[in-house]
């Protein structure tokens, strides 16, 4: 993979997000709007028979629980008072995933998901307060079999949008010769290892221990014609469910997808830590409670299936597929964090 | 503001006065000055505690005071002596820090922000206790008799721009284990209220492994039943006193080992990447490796709390006998060039001195603090921090040094029964 720097980086680099639009209305009934959520819809369509053509069930989320994932950095959980009790909105329904493989063996939601980030991000070009994941899960599954699906869901996602949606591609302005080229050859794999070096080599001061940052990740997104996967984050970067990798103990068996053209992250999988004592300790070394897990521990206790997954945030997705500046442009309505909007 | 705090067992009439009388309380009475014989100390030292047993030893022949001779061009006055120093990734115009009080009755609405608005005004730094947001909510709207996290933050904030200290001191905010629940820094971290502190760079999150006194045991915080209720889907309790209004409220101290420990400090530098991270442990037998393992995990600073710490109210039993003493942690920790903050018991500017020779880059005021902003919220803290900031100076020039980071443990005479600090090269 070639990292480029800052300076040589794509057309969605860049330093000052676009503000959100004067009213609600306004944005929705942009030519622009309306183009991308055309292609959204578009590529809805194309997630949905794709995977139901690889047999999945597709399931209606969950949107509140005593808990939900913790494992997101810096952002606040929204609560809910249910009844009395302390409830979440979901943040990602990746427990409630793990459970419903009991049922079956592969399932995939369109999850909307709310995470109250840092005010940092509004400016990354690729937070949203209020979002949606493409949720997949896989019983008994791999990571590489869940980078495998991911990677051929993107090729075959795109390549619909580039046969059926010219008129609006052309209308966004977006360069369908690199989005071709993108998806037509095998996506790139490097290790979080060899990211965090290339992007020290290159002055950027990546924490070799840490999640790569919203600046490295755009450096090596800028520096990339195509698709690529980052695996092996360490221990201490992710939530609990990452399954360690039991050869190499600190390095989780887990995996980014990144878009290129400096579109950033897309996705985030894992193979899925499953032993009940695993998870506890586990819990504990992420800072968290494990009696607020209880229904997810009980469960856990009398099993949980093996598994991999991902999430691919769809808005995410859309822009880069669009070309769009900011992730808000391909949400009908848009929230940013710590901004007041409709 | 009225005397409403004891502290038993504590030097409290003491701390009290230089509540009142600032610098002029480093000295006996002046009623005396001429008259009495001032020589024995009014209550002798506590013969378990090796730090009461230490003595500051100035030596005859000075060459740092030569050197200070040299750069002065005059003979060097206590009043040369710096204080100034970096206290956990913040600059601070003292050696001194206010250390956590929690959501016990004592630190109520009027203390809590009193000693946040005296800590902004002298440019040292703040930790805020656990279990404030959980038990006293975070903008305290609902909770009128309480301290809210918010109103503490302000207050210091305002504080200390208005005092010129903009470039000086933090806010620190512990979590532990089960104030987990109430995402107590993911809150502040992503409140528009924080920004003007992280933009700053002075902010810091303290994870509370343990306290002074009650090493080992969590939390303990006596509720009536009402306020038990409330919080019943968090806290346990525990009926211990009778059928009456009270009731126990427990907390788990959380699991820890070695690996459990480093995960979370990596987990919360990956986590909250513009806030400083700070340690708090108990005085465990294994403190020096505990001490060891936070560093090597990143942590910007640890607190070493001894067992005569606490503003918390702990069982008896626990006070009295359980616990390192703090020369025994400082000792056992050895001076190793990380950031290691002490607390327990400090009052005044020897035990004080003696901490920082021992190795601590500075000493926190929790019951001390308490008390002086008791005896007066306007300026008791900041008095009892000029008495303090007053012998700090002089007992560091007499052993012949003028940087407050230049004590070491030859400016101390040990108890023949404690080993003394071994230097250590941390990687």
């Amino acid at each position: 993979m070639t990292v480029l720097t800052a300076e040589s980086a794509g057309p969605a680099t860049l330093q000052a997000p676009p503000p959100l639009p004067a009213s609600l209305d306004a944005h929705l009934t942009a030519a622009e709007t309306r183009a991308t959520l055309r292609v959204q819809n578009r590529m809805l369509t194309a997630v949905r028979a794709f995977l139901a053509g690889q047999g999945f069930q597709e399931l209606l989320p969950p949107l509140i629980g005593p808990v939900t994932d913790p494992g997101i950095r810096g952002s606040k959980q929204v609560d809910v008072d249910f009844y009395g009790h302390k409830y979440k909105l979901m943040t990602s329904a990746i427990l409630y995933k793990q459970a419903t493989l009991a049922a079956f063996d592969k399932i995939f939601y369109i999850a909307p998901n709310v995470r109250l980030e840092p005010l940092e991000t509004a400016v990354t070009h690729r937070h949203l307060a209020e979002f949606h994941q493409i949720d997949v899960e896989i019983r008994d599954a791999r990571r590489e079999d869940a980078m495998a699906l991911a990677e051929a869901l993107v090729s075959h996602t795109v390549a619909e949008v580039l046969r059926d949606m010219p008129a609006e591609l052309e209308l966004l302005g977006r360069d369908e010769d690199a989005l071709r080229e993108a998806v037509t050859s095998a996506f790139g794999r490097t290790s979080h290892e060899q990211a965090t070096a290339g992007l020290v080599e290159l002055g950027h001061p990546q924490d070799p221990g840490a999640e790569i940052d919203w600046r490295g990740e755009e450096i090596l997104s800028a520096g990339s014609r195509r698709p690529f996967f980052v695996v092996d984050y360490p221990k201490g970067s992710r939530g609990f469910y990452d399954r360690e990798d039991t050869q190499r103990p600190g390095v989780l068996r887990n995996f980014d997808l990144i878009a290129p053209e400096g579109y950033g992250e897309l996705a985030s999988g894992s193979e899925r830590e499953h032993d009940y004592a695993t998870l506890v300790t586990r819990m504990r070394e992420t800072g968290e409670n494990p009696a607020k897990y209880g229904w997810y521990l009980d469960l856990a206790r009398r099993g949980i299936p093996a598994s991999s997954g991902f999430g691919i945030g769809l808005e995410r997705f859309t822009r880069y597929v669009t070309g769009r500046t900011a992730v808000w442009q391909a949400s009908a309505y848009p929230k940013l964090p710590g901004v007041v909007s409709a | 503001m009225s005397a409403v705090l004891s502290a038993a067992g504590f030097p409290e009439a003491e701390v009290r006065r230089r509540a009142r009388l600032g610098a002029a309380a480093a000295f006996p009475d002046l009623s005396v000055y001429g008259t009495g014989l001032v020589g024995a100390q009014p209550a002798g030292p506590d013969l378990g505690d090796p730090l009461e047993r230490t003595r500051i030893v100035p030596p005859v022949f000075m060459p740092e005071r030569l050197e200070k001779l040299i750069e002065l061009a005059r003979e060097p006055l206590y009043t040369d002596v710096e204080l100034d120093t970096v206290i956990g990734g913040f600059a601070s115009r003292l050696p001194l820090y206010v250390s956590a009080f929690g959501s016990t009755q004592v630190a109520s609405r009027d203390l809590g922000e009193a000693a946040g608005a005296q800590a902004g005004r002298l440019g040292i730094p703040m930790v805020i206790g656990e279990n404030v947001v959980p038990v006293n909510g975070y903008r305290g709207a609902s909770e009128a008799e309480v301290s809210s996290m918010a109103g503490r933050i302000t207050a210091y904030t305002e504080a200390a721009a208005a005092s010129g200290n903009e470039e000086y001191g933090g806010v620190v905010v512990q979590q532990s284990t089960e104030d987990a629940d109430a995402e107590v820094w993911n809150l502040l971290y992503s409140d528009p209220v924080s920004q003007p502190l992280l933009d700053a760079g002075k902010l810091a999150f303290e994870l509370k492994v343990g306290q002074g006194a009650k090493p080992g045991l969590g939390g303990l915080t006596v509720l009536d039943r009402e306020a038990a209720g409330r919080v019943a889907e968090q806290y346990a309790t525990q009926e211990v006193f009778g059928a009456g209004d009270r009731v126990l409220r427990l907390s788990s101290p959380g699991t820890f080992t070695e690996e459990i420990l480093r995960q979370q400090i990596r987990l919360m530098r990956n986590n909250f990447p513009r806030v400083r991270v700070w340690v708090k442990l108990h005085p465990g037998r294994d403190v020096a490796h505990a001490a060891a393992t936070a560093w090597a995990s990143g942590a910007d600073a640890v607190t070493v709390d001894g067992a005569e710490a606490g503003t918390a109210w702990a069982p008896s039993g626990f006070l009295a006998q359980v616990g390192l003493p703090l020369g025994e942690c400082l000792t056992r920790i050895g001076r190793t060039g990380r950031c290691l903050l002490a607390s327990g018991r400090v009052w005044e500017g020897t035990r004080a001195v003696k901490a920082l020779a021992l190795g601590a880059r500075a000493v926190g005021l929790g019951r001390a603090a308490l008390l002086a902003v008791d005896e007066d919220g306007d300026a008791g803290l900041l008095r009892l921090a000029e008495s303090m900031a007053l012998e700090l100076r002089m007992l560091i020039s007499a052993v012949g040094k003028y940087r407050v980071d230049a004590l070491s443990a030859e400016d101390l005479l040990l108890p023949a029964d404690v080993r003394p600090p071994l230097a250590h090269v941390l990687h």
